[in-house]
């Protein structure tokens, strides 16, 4: 029964987006208002349609409906209520099924938003984009990826999820909060490929999706920290980014979103770089799709990896046309829609943030290249190769000091041009902190270029940060906090703690294993070790090993080893005694044989690890400051560029409606020549 | 006069110089043979985990490997014997680091040669802007402002 | 934009098309990278051959579960199936009676030889496992051999043929029918 129900939910929804697409299409081809209409009452029923879907999968995960072969693979039993609630997303076909219930959930949002320009063709061919996007993930699980596809022989069990997916609460929050900002910036894409198509690069359609694309940006950035969390307290190696194609997957739309952001400001202010920010807008949706056909497709070895399925070629294709047309427009449109003014000055607010672009554009060139290239030297010599962390670290630090830099002196920078004067003085305060710093660290033993130059730099850049922020307080109090450029102020200071702990995790740890008997101790590092005993715990979902460790005298820790039912070897669970300073990290590497034995404890000393989930936060609340309205509000009801009777895809030329930058030069206004 | 100004920027060039000076070298276990064994394990990858390091896996291959790293060392082998020695074992898929040499030559150079051409094209187009004013329509423009004209 | 006034025409500068070219500059790469990704294989499915192949098999020795020494070197002259094993391994367990049905077959005639290498395992329980599922191969701990193989996992079987050659890598659990034809087919190469 529920398959019947969830399919038909699934067709509805394809056929509702379609309708939706093509009806907007007339609409919009043909300038009716009505069709415009109606094709955004499509949006309803196949929100409708998600929702239903979802509730009828969750309603047979939670009811052991094991007619479903979703179902027998990632439930059973024996699986505690809120790993039967994620296994929705812990498998490909279900995460699917979550992909576009969130995609929905944003075309409900744009629907409602945009209520008041329903005949406004930048809102129109906005949504049939989206319409677009949501009919393919319905079609991708009307064929290839079937959540709702039954097995001819009735379970009566099933295997449960993977075990990796059903020890850690963080499972419940990682996944929906990437897709939040995974799906969300569909909508600026949205945008970006209905400006594009009707030509209107004017400021309005920015100021609109600035916060949608904040949005997304700031769930992506909470999915991607609590992933690095889940990592480093599931996986047992001690670390929480390994540089993994899926990990990479996430992080490429990241980092050309944040690029955006940036560049966003210098389109608002001076109506520059319009085609660098639709590129950006392009590339960050592409890489989405691009991220999810690595995740889904099983030609790169991750320890992230749904299994492989026939929807690899299905997304590759996808990818493929979506770049052909966001490339195919800005290479028709985009000179005509350049804006004719310049930078001035390379030593400016500008200058600073085509600096940001290229550098960010590199990070990702960088990252992108490292994760494709040994399929790339596969297809050229043979042989596949490997392309891991060493890499990865080598390359990426020196943009990454880069811009650090830049977060330290753009702030500062004014519009325009700056002069050396203006920059000393400003800058002295956040040098001396950065030196002051630079002297404590070395003074507490700090060693190495690396590490020393993370701390330096991101003293430097956190040092303007709060420069900026004290100002804003002095000026305006609490309430100066709010607002994009304190808000974005705060998420630097952010930025700059996650990457002085990420910088500082290469440089000291300590890592060990002792064989302990029960009531020995061990000290690494200053920390002592206390081994005190172990015991087999049987849970619903799988039976414990269980060891008792007492750390430093006080608290006991227990890390595990645990048995799943269907897995052939054990699954440890490290157990983490976190602190401001270090964490000591303690696995159990080999159970005792029998109760009285000794076991091998793993000890991990790592230091500043909290810091980057402390980090993480503070992006989180200076995000939230960011997208609170400013002290100037400004009600964007009418885009700059208002709709221009007439304008539609007939007329390409006419639709260019601001100035292009005409020469008087001795012609008259009328066009005509002297 | 301008020295005064320069004064207090010498001076935190000063300390930055003699602080790094200080806190170059002596980097955590970078000689000792559990250091360097640690360093060239990290460049391996294990084989039987999904893209772990033999550094930081706990595998029983990851252990042979540090075991084997360490008992060269102590014979005195360089680094690029050992890593050879597991590359003809188990094919060039098991460096972490990829070489230098050969095709995976590319992936060290490609971003370092696209980041100096964007960087130079950057300042071209910067260069060619200033010495000329760029307020000009051209003929394209011209033709479209007639086309919106209606002529 | 304010407008520039000036007595004669100046010159009339096309349009610049870096849009143009930029997007088909990338187009191009994008479509290579599709290209690339379109014909990858999966990375499962990279496993499977070995660089020792064509190569003479590494030295294995080491005591077997009664004490005494074995040596791959005993072997020459005839082929030997190398086959990693652990207690712990699901597969290895399923292709036990397999392995024992291949062993007793070529008993008589001896061309084949077997011999067995612990995964990290304890020898007595190996040795348990055996006198229960039968075989009667030597199975030696050799705890650098997985190593010097290049072993991925457990379990795995490599064929060497009588001069110490490596020739074929098997990864997973094996089948009688499946060594048998290849053990067949490897001799009558030689013949």
């Amino acid at each position: 029964m529920n398959h019947i129900i969830g399919y038909s939910a699934v067709l509805l929804g394809f056929l509702s987006a379609v309708l939706g697409a093509l009806t907007l299409a007339v609409g919009l081809v043909r300038r009716q208002p009505a069709a415009l209409r109606g094709g955004r009452s499509y949006v309803w029923l196949t929100a409708a349609a998600a929702v239903v879907a979802v509730g009828v999968m969750e309603r047979a995960l939670l009811t052991n409906d094991f007619s479903l072969k979703f179902v027998v693979g990632n439930d059973s039993l024996g699986t505690p209520t809120l790993f039967k609630v994620t296994a929705l997303w812990s498998a490909l076909e279900g995460s699917i099924l979550l992909w576009t219930l969130i995609l929905t959930g944003y075309l409900v949002a744009m629907a409602v938003r945009f209520r008041d320009r329903v005949t406004d063709p930048l809102v129109g061919w906005a949504t049939l984009t989206a319409f677009a996007v949501a009919a393919f993930f319905f079609g991708l699980m009307l064929t290839v990826a079937n959540p709702f596809s039954t097995s001819s022989v009735l379970a009566s069990d099933g295997s449960g999820p993977n075990p990796l997916l059903q020890n850690h609460p963080l499972v419940a929050f990682h996944p929906p909060m990437l897709y939040l900002g995974y799906v969300g910036f569909t909508v600026p894409f949205a945008f970006a490929i209905a400006a594009l198509v009707t030509g209107r690069v004017g400021e309005g359609w920015l100021v609109e999706t600035r916060r949608w694309t904040l949005f997304a940006w700031g769930f992506l950035t909470i999915g991607i920290v609590l992933g690095a969390w889940w990592s480093y307290e599931v996986l047992g190696w001690g670390g929480f980014w390994a540089w993994d194609p899926v990990e990479n997957a996430s992080f490429l739309p990241w980092l050309t979103a944040t690029a955006y952001l940036h560049s966003v400001m210098v389109q608002e202010r001076r109506g520059m770089l319009r085609v660098w920010n639709l590129s950006l807008l392009v590339a960050t949706f592409s890489l989405t799709i691009l991220g999810t056909f690595f995740t889904r497709s099983g030609v790169l070895d991750s320890v992230h990896s749904f299994s492989t399925s026939p929807l690899g070629p299905v997304l590759l294709g996808f990818f493929g046309v979506v770049v052909a047309v966001g490339v195919g427009l800005i290479g028709w449109r985009g000179d005509r829609l350049r804006s004719p003014g310049s930078i001035d000055s390379p030593i400016s607010r500008e200058g600073a943030f085509l600096a940001n672009n290229l550098l960010f554009a590199a990070f990702a060139f960088i990252v992108l290249l490292g994760t494709v290239f040994p399929l790339i030297a596969e297809a050229v010599s043979g042989n596949r190769l490997s392309v891991g962390r060493p890499y990865f670290d080598r390359m990426t630090a020196p943009v990454g000091f880069a811009l650090l830099f830049l977060m330290a002196i753009a702030p500062v920078l004014p519009w325009r041009k700056a002069s050396g004067e203006l920059l000393r003085s400003r800058l002295q305060w956040p040098a001396w902190f950065a030196a002051g710093v630079l002297v404590a660290a070395v003074a507490a033993g700090v060693r190495g270029p690396v590490i020393l130059g993370a701390f330096g730099l991101g003293a430097f850049a956190a040092g303007a940060a709060g420069r900026q922020l004290v100002l804003a307080f002095r000026r305006q109090g609490w309430r100066g906090l709010a607002g994009r450029a304190n808000g974005g102020m705060i998420v630097h200071l952010g930025v700059v703690v996650i990457a002085v702990a990420f910088a500082s995790s290469h440089s000291f740890g300590h890592r060990a294993e002792f064989r302990l008997a029960p009531g020995q101790s061990a000290r690494l590092a200053g920390h002592r070790v206390t081994y005190l005993s172990s015991s087999t715990v049987k849970h619903s979902n799988r039976t414990s090993i269980e060891a008792r460790v007492r750390v430093d005298g006080g608290r006991v820790f227990t890390p595990a080893i645990s048995q799943y039912p269907n897995s052939t070897e054990g699954i440890g669970t490290p157990s983490v005694h976190p602190g401001l300073r270090e964490d000591v990290y303690l696995t159990l590497v080999s159970a005792p044989k029998s109760p009285g034995d000794s076991a091998v404890v793993g000890v991990i000393v790592q230091p500043l690890v909290s810091w980057l989930w402390i980090g993480g936060a503070i992006m989180a609340v200076g995000t939230t400051l960011a997208a609170w309205p400013g002290r100037r509000r400004r009600q964007p009801l009418e885009p700059a560029s208002a709709p221009v009777p007439g304008v539609g895809l007939r007329q390409p030329a006419s639709s260019v409606r601001e100035p292009v930058g005409i020469a008087f030069d001795g012609t008259a206004f009328d066009g005509t020549s002297p | 006069m301008s020295l005064r100004r320069w004064l207090p920027w010498l001076a935190l060039a000063v300390v930055l110089v003699g602080v790094l000076a200080v806190g170059r070298s002596g980097g955590h276990g970078a000689t000792s043979l559990d250091g360097r064994t640690r360093r060239i394990a990290a460049d391996i990858r294990c084989p039987t985990c999904s893209g772990q390091s033999a550094a930081d896996s706990d595998a029983p291959t990851s252990q042979e490997i540090r075991a084997l790293i360490r008992e060269r060392l102590q014979q005195r082998q360089s680094t690029a014997q050992i890593k050879a020695y597991l590359v003809s074992k188990y094919g060039p898929r098991i460096l972490l680091r990829p070489a230098t040499h050969g095709v995976s030559l590319i992936v060290w150079v490609l971003p370092v040669v696209a980041v100096a051409a964007a960087a130079a094209g950057l300042g071209f187009t910067f260069r060619r802007r200033r010495s000329r004013p760029s307020l000009h329509a051209s003929d394209d423009d011209r033709r479209l402002v007639e086309q919106a004209l209606g002529r | 934009m304010s407008p520039v006034f000036a007595g004669a025409a100046p010159p009339r500068p096309r349009r610049r098309h870096t849009s143009l070219w930029a997007a088909a500059a990338v187009g191009f790469v994008v479509a290579l990278l599709v290209a690339v990704l379109a014909t990858s294989q999966s990375a499962s499915s990279v496993e499977g051959g070995s660089p020792l192949i064509g190569k003479p098999a590494p030295a294995v020795a080491g005591p077997d579960t009664t004490g005494r020494q074995v040596s791959l070197r005993d072997f020459r002259g005839h082929f030997v199936l190398v086959n990693f094993f652990a207690t712990w391994c699901v597969p290895c367990q399923r292709e036990q009676p397999d392995l024992v049905q291949f062993s007793q077959r070529h008993a008589t005639s001896g061309d084949v030889a077997l011999l067995g290498v612990i995964y990290q395992d304890d020898p007595a329980l190996v040795a348990k496992f055996f006198a229960k599922q039968g075989g009667s191969w030597p199975v030696i701990k050799a705890d650098r051999a997985k190593l010097d193989f290049g072993t991925t996992g457990v379990p795995e079987t490599f064929l060497i043929d009588p001069n110490g050659i490596v020739l074929k890598r098997l990864t997973g659990q094996v089948s009688d029918a499946g060594l048998e034809q290849l053990v067949r087919a490897a001799e009558s190469l030689r013949a």
